[in-house]
């Protein structure tokens, strides 16, 4: 193109006209797809071996659902030491930048539609191929949707009892972790309707003192754990003499800091949080005690909540746990049912008989969940995830992805386009060989 | 076709003798008239691993895994024996203080720092028994329980060692003291011999079947064959009546695990494999024609082996590593014999016995574990799901993997022989590109459906998971390579090297992600997968840096060369 300008004879346009072409057969070449297919088979494999150390959702957000990404060389090593090429010691200090997974996807969509634009005919030779790269736009659509949009819970509900709220567990969205466990005080003077106060993880992270009209009082963060276990206190050791709680759980237990998780996905682990606060009359700022909250405390099936009494004497119960999402629907169990094969502990399969309680009477129905046997209402998605201890209750997971039919979509249109493109190769192959 | 006039005779008594050999193979070994009948007591059925199986297949599992995967002993005068027969021995070795089975040398310890421990020097074969290591049972077990404790990431080789033995000697043990297996059927329910004896005494009325149980052991202990067969025909009278009908087994098991048709179709494989390389040397046509119609023979009888093995277990035919091996070499069998039947210039025949008999080979090995016929994971427990996810994914692999041998093959072919000329390579790249074609199709569509499986079981279509990367990397490297020759950026060659690379991204797929331990398709850590793993990289390696010496080196090519300067004369040859 420089070239080009220096030439007296070539006017201006033309030459830009020139270098415009050049520059979209560029973007449409296979040699940048086939490059682009290195790069991506790349950031694959690093971001299977970042799972080594990093929980799946945060290997997601940093490697597949990014612009550009750092890659620690520790990972190669790692990969190395997997297959004892090296010392399980080695250390590989450094790292490099690499592009991400949005970068990477939105890089070979706009070669593909290039590519496609630049030879675009519609025929019987070019249909399959064109079905194809249609699958495979739908299906990185559906990607970006279930990155933007879709939404994860779990319904914890017990035998016989009824749930209708979600709790979000952390997930990996486009906007990052976004779902820590939150504090939250609630009134249990009406059995009936839960009125709740509840306080962000974000706020809770920063520390320091919360103020807010809608609060019962004031709320000061002493410190807090983003991941931690308990240890029950001796009451004639030391350590209860230093014990920062005053008041509640924290009498009994102790928290104690713990490494963020980086363990691997096997059992599902989460970072359990606990924190120590000291709530502060709003009026006077007169100390009503320091607790220990905890999530331990929350997921515990004996009691969930600590008891709080307020200067004026109204007490509320006050726990973190998880963000809820309250449904305008109810989920009753009737029954959960833990089938094991004929003599052995090993699961056969997990249901549960649930009655669904829905806006509409209409919907109201009785049905099983069972393991690849979802139920489906209202957008959302039920699926049999757990079960309490002692086969106690069920445990659900709820999705709202409103991107979940797209890949039944895809998959379609690819398939049929693969059997028609290698169907017309197989063809042309059979009939050369005959004639 | 292959066969030209004459050349029908070789095929003929090829598969003539194979098929006499395969009917000796198979043929039921009857229990002597007034000796023990051990095969009728093979054939009691009991519970162990969530199901209802011969006795024969406990027995021959149980042994495989401390035998490092030998279903069969030597006794004390090195006769083989069955090992239903060990069973036995072990079965009475408490209960009638039998001392045979403590003194059989059926544990196989390879680690020769736990050998120092105990007390014992390297032999060969590393098969040691009970009572020589008998003294040491305390300090083992104290080694044992303190390997368990430790960090799975920080366990040694030595540690290691000691709880795979510690757990040998518990199945040992186990079936010693009668905890295992689950055999006095009551009710649908199961109970293991010690228990139900137990509750029989304390009973009024006592369980006739534990009785005569019992007397079937004394009978073996005490070397009397009538007590034993007469015990024997009245438990299985006894047992009879007990047994709902659903948990009702057949003979089929125990023909199959004796047949061994698998193992069968491995020798067959290997000399199809003779066939071919001495069909190259000479008599060419024949040997061609009889290596093809060997393998539609042994491909006949791995067909048969997959469909029993999926008629018992009422599944489709991937669900463990072991049937994705066995699967996989069936696929590629295939997907060789029609390029046989297409080209007919044996490469087809080479690729057929070479992965026939490997792929069988792993799944042999991989068979060490434990039961291949085991129970699935609760979300593992749909057969529409393991028929098309699994099995098309599996297919991909097949394809990817039978592309990459071809690769191999042109490789190998140009470099080290004279035979590979030009039209001979187009030929064999035009069949990888049609493999290719085959394996993306077959990856994809298997990929997404396990999306689609995963958006049915837990609501996430892509969770990212290490396998599914794998998955996702084979259709990658298959879409890098069409697009490659699309592109003009690889020709031949190219093709050729790219698909070997190809074989090592599959490599990594199929047992690669495994070894990260992470994920819900994680089936385990085991150090001889990964030394595999590495071998089997490294040969690939060592194809692709041979690929890559320039063409005009090739001996091929340099053939091709002189021949054309020898042969370019004015007039002689048409461009």
């Amino acid at each position: 193109m420089s070239l080009d300008q220096n030439t007296p004879e070539a006017p201006r346009e033309q030459s830009f006209k020139k270098g415009f072409l050049l520059a979209v057969k560029a973007i449409a070449s296979l040699r940048l797809t086939v490059s682009l297919f290195v790069l991506s088979f790349f950031l694959v494999f690093v971001g299977t071996l970042a799972q080594v150390e990093n929980p799946t959702w945060t290997v997601v957000t940093d490697y597949f659902r990014s612009l550009v990404v750092w890659v620690p060389n520790q990972l190669l090593a790692r990969f190395c030491q997997t297959f004892r090429w090296i010392s399980p010691t080695a250390q590989w200090p450094g790292g490099f930048f690499f592009p991400g997974g949005w970068t990477l996807g939105s890089l070979l969509l706009i070669n593909l539609l290039a590519a496609h634009l630049m030879k675009f005919q519609l025929s019987w030779r070019r249909s399959g191929i064109l079905l194809i790269h249609a699958g495979l736009i739908l299906l990185m659509v559906s990607e970006l949707v279930t990155g933007l949009f879709a939404v994860e819970g779990n319904m914890t509900i017990e035998q016989g009892g009824a749930a209708n709220y979600l709790e979000l567990r952390e997930t990996s969205g486009f906007l990052g972790k976004i779902n820590g466990p939150e504090l939250a005080f609630s009134d249990p003077s009406n059995p009936d309707k839960e009125n709740v106060t509840v306080i962000p993880n974000r706020i809770l992270r920063q520390g320091g003192k919360i103020s807010h009209p809608a609060l019962p009082c004031d709320v000061e963060v002493i410190s807090y754990m983003a991941n931690s276990t308990l240890k029950e206190i001796d009451p004639e050791s030391p350590e209860a003499k230093s014990n920062p709680a005053s008041k509640g759980d924290g009498l009994q237990f102790k928290g104690v800091d713990k490494k963020e998780m980086s363990g691997t996905a096997k059992d599902q682990k989460v970072d359990i949080p606990s924190a120590y606060i000291q709530l502060k009359d709003k009026a006077t700022g007169q100390s009503l005690g320091t607790y220990l909250v905890s999530l331990w405390l929350s997921l515990s099936t004996v009691k969930q909540t600590q008891e709080v009494t307020l200067a004026d004497g109204k007490k509320l119960d006050l726990a973190l746990r998880f963000k809820r999402a309250y449904k305008p629907y109810t989920v009753e169990l009737l029954e959960f049912k833990h089938e094991v094969y004929l003599g052995t502990t090993k699961p056969r399969n997990f249901s549960s008989r649930v009655k669904l309680l829905a806006e509409q009477p209409d919907d109201s129905r009785e049905t099983l969940i069972s393991m690849n046997n979802p139920l489906r209402h209202a957008g959302e998605t039920f699926y049999q995830s757990g079960f309490l201890p002692g086969d106690k209750g069920t445990i659900l997971q709820v999705v709202r992805n409103p991107g979940w039919l797209i890949p039944y979509f895809s998959c379609f249109l690819a398939a049929l386009g693969m059997l028609i493109h290698f169907g017309q190769h197989l063809n042309s192959f059979l009939a050369k060989r005959r004639g | 076709m292959i066969a030209s006039k004459p050349s029908w005779l070789a095929p003929l008594i090829t598969v003539a003798i194979a098929f006499a050999y395969l009917g000796y193979a198979a043929s039921p070994k009857a229990d002597p008239a007034d000796g023990f009948h051990f095969q009728e007591f093979a054939s009691l059925p009991v519970v162990d691993g969530g199901r209802v199986k011969p006795m024969d297949t406990f027995a021959r599992v149980s042994l495989m895994v401390i035998n490092d995967g030998v279903q069969s002993y030597q006794d004390e005068k090195k006769v083989s024996q069955p090992a239903v027969k060990w069973l036995l021995e072990v079965m009475t070795s408490r209960f009638v203080e039998n001392p045979v089975a403590e003194n059989l040398k059926v544990f196989r310890i390879e680690n020769d720092q736990l050998l120092g421990f105990l007390g014992l020097s390297q032999r060969p074969g590393l098969r040691y028994s009970i009572n020589e290591i008998a003294s040491k049972f305390k300090v083992l077990e104290e080694r044992a329980i303190a390997a368990e404790r430790k960090d799975p990431d920080k366990l040694d080789a030595l540690d290691k060692s000691v709880i795979q033995l510690a757990k040998h000697l518990q199945i040992h043990i186990d079936i010693a003291t009668h905890r295992a297996p689950l055999l006095i059927p009551a009710n649908g329910d199961w109970k293991p011999f010690m228990q139900a004896a137990m509750e029989s005494r304390a009973e009024e009325r006592p369980d006739p079947a534990v009785n005569s149980f019992g007397k079937i052991l004394m009978a073996f202990g005490d070397g009397k064959p009538k007590e034993f067969n007469a015990a024997l025909a009245d438990y299985q009278s006894q047992i009879e009546g007990k047994i709902p009908p659903q948990q009702r087994i057949s003979g089929l098991e125990v023909s199959f695990n004796h047949f061994s048709p698998l193992s069968q179709c491995i020798y067959l494989y290997v000399v199809v494999f003779l066939l071919t390389c001495v069909g190259w040397v000479s008599w060419r046509e024949s040997l061609n024609s009889a290596a093809f119609w060997l393998a539609v023979a042994t491909f006949m009888l791995h067909t048969c082996a997959l469909s029993v093995r999926m008629y018992m277990q009422g599944r489709p035919p991937v669900t463990n590593l072991y049937s994705s091996a066995v699967f996989i070499g069936w696929g590629c069998v295939l997907g060789a014999l029609v390029l046989e039947y297409l080209y007919a210039n044996g490469i087809g025949n080479l690729k057929a016995a070479i992965t026939g008999a490997l792929t069988l080979l792993i799944a042999n090995h991989l068979a060490g574990e434990g039961d291949t016929l085991e129970m699935m994971q609760a979300v593992l427990d749909t057969n529409f799901w393991l028929a098309t996810h699994v099995t098309c994914i599996t297919l991909g692999y097949t394809a990817t993997f039978l592309a990459g041998f071809l690769g191999i093959f042109y490789i190998l072919r140009g470099t080290f022989t004279p035979f590979q000329t030009p039209e001979a390579g187009k030929s064999l790249i035009r069949m990888t590109y049609g493999v290719l074609c085959f394996a993306i199709f077959f990856s994809f569509v298997g990929t997404v459906l396990g999306g689609i499986w995963a958006d049915q079981s837990w609501g996430r279509f892509w969770g990212w998971d290490p396998k599914e990367n794998g998955a996702m990397l084979i259709v990658i490297w298959n879409a890098l390579i069409l697009h490659a020759r699309w592109g003009g950026l690889a020709r031949d060659r190219g093709i050729a090297l790219l698909a070997v690379v190809g074989n090592m991204v599959t490599g990594w797929s199929w047992f690669g992600t495994n070894q990260l331990g992470v994920g819900l398709h994680a089936y385990g850590f085991n150090d001889t997968l990964a030394n595999g793993l590495t071998w089997f990289w490294a040969s690939q390696l060592g194809v692709l840096a041979l690929g890559l010496i320039p063409t005009r080196n090739w001996w091929s090519n340099q053939v091709q060369t002189a021949e054309a300067g020898k042969q370019i004369k004015p007039g002689m040859r048409k461009a």
